[in-house]
């Protein structure tokens, strides 16, 4: 337990001594907290549609200039056009009359951005020089055309536009009482924090299968798994990496969290869907998550043991990562089928649990007892993987050479046991 | 102090490898243990050092089962390796720490062996950063940051100039004379002839000789002699005893200074002198012949592989 502490001690050093480590956390969680707190110095109404304390909107003046410049024609016998509907109906434009095809031709080639010319009472050509890919000008004038069929017919029916309107857009008032849990919005945050999760495990579990692979390719080992135990070395990592990541991780989540809270209303609450993470999933995802996460780094650990050099750790961890990912796009894609038989399952399992069980706490119906069971199943796999990984670190660390499969690694292991 | 290692057997997988070695060594003495690459050394010492199991046979201390996390060993292995991005004190406090010094005391030993090796002024260094002599002398340093019982050197002096080979036989010495027990292993038998009183010789996982080096080389020596002449060269030499000579000495090797003769079975040195005498050749060197530790090596290991 001593020697454990030595080796945690010194590999948390490593990491908390890295210039590299500790800047990185720092700048992320610095101009994460910023972003957040950006609404209270840069007026970003536009986006959040809240404006800023104390400052008054000021309409802005836009010049005939900046407008955006439309030609049209009415070519029907009756004229079907009707100059001041179109000018309400689409405010912030230059219309431009033209009188003939030609001259709203040459228009849109010179100095127009666009021309319309109305052939029929639901019938029009639309021209345009470049049409651009996100071109919405015919949407917006298939509406004008619309409710001037609409006026038109009502006008030669004898009939009340306004009270037709009225009626068909009657305003409805839902009182949403929500039970349990809101899917709805608890959805994008789960995503996010399953992300999140699977970031984590990969990224520290390969530094630590580096970390143990760069000791046999120093030779660093050599003396080392003579000054104490290999279970003592593996644990002593990571536990370190554990401590590393969710220092990193805790910092930078927490910076960006309390940042959000500290400026919700000047984000007008937009972001909750993200950010506004109830605590009991946060405690949920800090338990499964850490829990997932060193399942897997001790199998990081055995699998870095497992070969030589550095380049070769991808050949090794390959299965792992193939596990991982697998859990990860099911995990993500059973969110929205978050009360169904395979997400149930996978939140049992601990290869799946760290991101499956968390989510149905915070989308899904749950009872404690699962909650329970599926974290011992955690906790006891994790001790597996534990013992399992350091009877690997054992005899992978002194065997140098070509890359040894998990296989074979198990076979002898099986053999000399 | 006195380790035994008594008929080891040991096995990866299907393949044995140590085929029951034996040997034994004393606090205050070293012992040599010679082979060729891959006869066996390492296992041997990963054995003695619980990182490997052996199959079979056992392991003494003071005729008592041998236990190493009991005792302090100091190992420096043939594949050096420390941490190349930490600093030299950083990994030596580290390991004297995780050997069972406390920090203070691991802080003191780290600043002793540093001054004792000459490389204190690198204390705060990386370790990349240094020349190889200088990491390999840092190295020998972390090897007894624990003031071990047990001091087990593998090739120690491969890298290091002169100068620093002479303070690394220094070191060794003053380890021998403060009755630390020394294991030392090496293709350099001049080192190996210069530190250690006993020796074994392991060639594919088998001790083909051991005991007293002293003794090992009187009795390689034994009817065996030198001579040397003003007036023939070597060659010239050896004709001339193959043809006079018949039944009383054959030539045994050619050096380059001197002939090695054997005596025929029942014949002395004395019947050799006076025959000497009464021949034309002028006698520069005549006397018994002691075998170097690498003639007694090459001549061990050949004659086991000529067997194989």
């Amino acid at each position: 337990m001593r020697k454990f502490g030595i080796v945690l001690k010194y590999e948390l050093k490593e990491y908390f001594s890295s210039k590299g480590f500790m800047v990185l956390t720092f700048v992320i969680a610095f101009l994460g907290a910023a972003l957040l707190f950006l609404p209270r110095f840069i007026d970003m109404s536009d986006f959040t549609g809240v404006q800023v304390v104390g400052e008054k909107e000021e309409p802005e003046e836009v010049t005939e200039e900046d407008m955006t410049k439309f030609a049209y024609i009415d070519l029907t016998e009756n004229g079907v056009l009707q100059e001041e509907l179109l000018q309400q109906m689409i405010p912030d434009v230059s219309w431009h009359k033209m009188n003939s095809l030609e001259e709203l031709k040459q228009s849109v080639e010179e100095e127009c951005d666009a021309g319309f010319a109305v052939t029929g009472p639901t019938e029009y050509d639309y021209y345009v020089f470049n049409k651009s890919m996100m071109d919405s000008n015919t949407a917006m004038f298939d509406e004008v055309m619309k409710q001037m069929y609409r006026l038109n017919y009502c006008a030669e029916n004898g009939l009340d536009l306004a009270e037709i309107t009225e009626m068909y857009n009657v305003p409805i008032t839902v009182n949403e009482q929500i039970m349990n849990k809101d899917s709805g919005s608890n959805y994008w945050y789960c995503y996010v924090l399953v992300i999140i999760v699977f970031m984590l495990i990969v990224y520290y579990g390969q530094m630590i299968a580096v970390s143990v692979t760069n000791e046999k390719s120093n030779r660093a080992i050599e003396v080392l798994v003579t000054s104490t135990t290999p279970n003592s070395l593996l644990f002593g990592k990571v536990i370190a990496g554990a401590i590393g990541g969710l220092f990193q991780m805790g910092f930078i989540l927490g910076a960006v969290l309390i940042s959000y809270s500290v400026n919700r209303e000047q984000w007008g609450g937009m972001l909750d869907m993200f950010l506004h993470v109830p605590a009991e999933v946060l405690l949920a995802f800090a338990f499964f998550g850490l829990g997932g996460y060193l399942f897997y780094a001790f199998l990081y650990g055995a699998m870095g043991a497992l070969v030589s050099k550095t380049e070769d750790i991808s050949k090794t961890v390959s299965g792992l990562m193939m596990v991982i990912m697998v859990v990860y796009f099911f995990s993500l894609m059973q969110l929205t089928n978050i009360d169904g038989t395979i997400i149930k399952v996978l939140s049992f399992l601990p290869v799946s649990s760290y991101s499956t069980m968390f989510a149905r706490i915070a989308m899904g119906t749950v009872a404690s007892w699962e909650i329970i069971v599926s974290f011992l199943i955690l906790v006891a796999s994790i001790f597996g993987a534990g013992v399992l990984g350091a009877k690997i670190y054992r005899m992978g660390t002194l065997r140098y050479g070509n890359p040894i499969s998990l296989t074979k690694a198990l076979k002898d292991l099986k053999k000399s046991e | 102090m006195k380790l035994e290692v008594k008929n080891i057997h040991k096995s990866f997988g299907e393949k044995e490898v140590l085929h029951g070695i034996s040997f034994s060594v004393e606090s205050g003495k070293a012992l040599g243990l010679l082979g060729r690459n891959g006869a066996g050394k390492t296992t041997t010492i990963r054995i003695l050092m619980d990182v490997f199991h052996a199959n079979s046979g056992e392991i003494l201390m003071d005729g008592k089962k041998f236990v190493p996390s009991k005792y302090q060993i100091g190992y420096l292995p043939e594949e050096r390796g420390l941490y190349p991005k930490r600093t030299v004190n950083d990994q030596m406090v580290y390991l004297g720490n995780l050997r069972g010094l406390s920090i203070k005391e691991a802080k003191e030993n780290t600043n002793k062996w540093l001054q004792r090796l000459e490389v204190a002024e690198y204390a705060d260094r990386k370790l990349e950063t240094l020349s190889k002599g200088n990491q390999q002398k840092v190295q020998l340093a972390a090897t007894l940051v624990a003031n071990p019982d047990i001091v087990i050197l593998d090739e120690p002096f491969s890298g290091l100039d002169p100068v620093n080979s002479q303070i690394l036989k220094d070191v060794v010495n003053e380890l021998i004379a403060e009755g630390k027990l020394v294991i030392f292993s090496s293709h350099q038998m001049s080192y190996v002839e210069e530190f250690c009183d006993n020796i074994a010789i392991i060639n594919q996982g088998e001790v083909v000789l051991d005991g007293r080096l002293k003794e090992i080389k009187r009795e390689y020596g034994r009817n065996r002699l030198v001579l040397a002449a003003v007036n023939y060269n070597v060659e010239q030499l050896a004709d001339k005893i193959d043809r006079e000579f018949e039944g009383l000495i054959t030539v045994s090797d050619r050096k380059k200074e001197f002939l090695v003769l054997e005596l025929a079975d029942g014949r002395s040195s004395k019947e050799v002198l006076e025959r000497l005498a009464g021949s034309d050749i002028e006698v520069e060197r005549f006397g018994s012949y002691e075998p170097s530790l690498n003639d007694i090596f090459v001549a061990k290991v050949g004659e086991e592989e000529n067997h194989a």
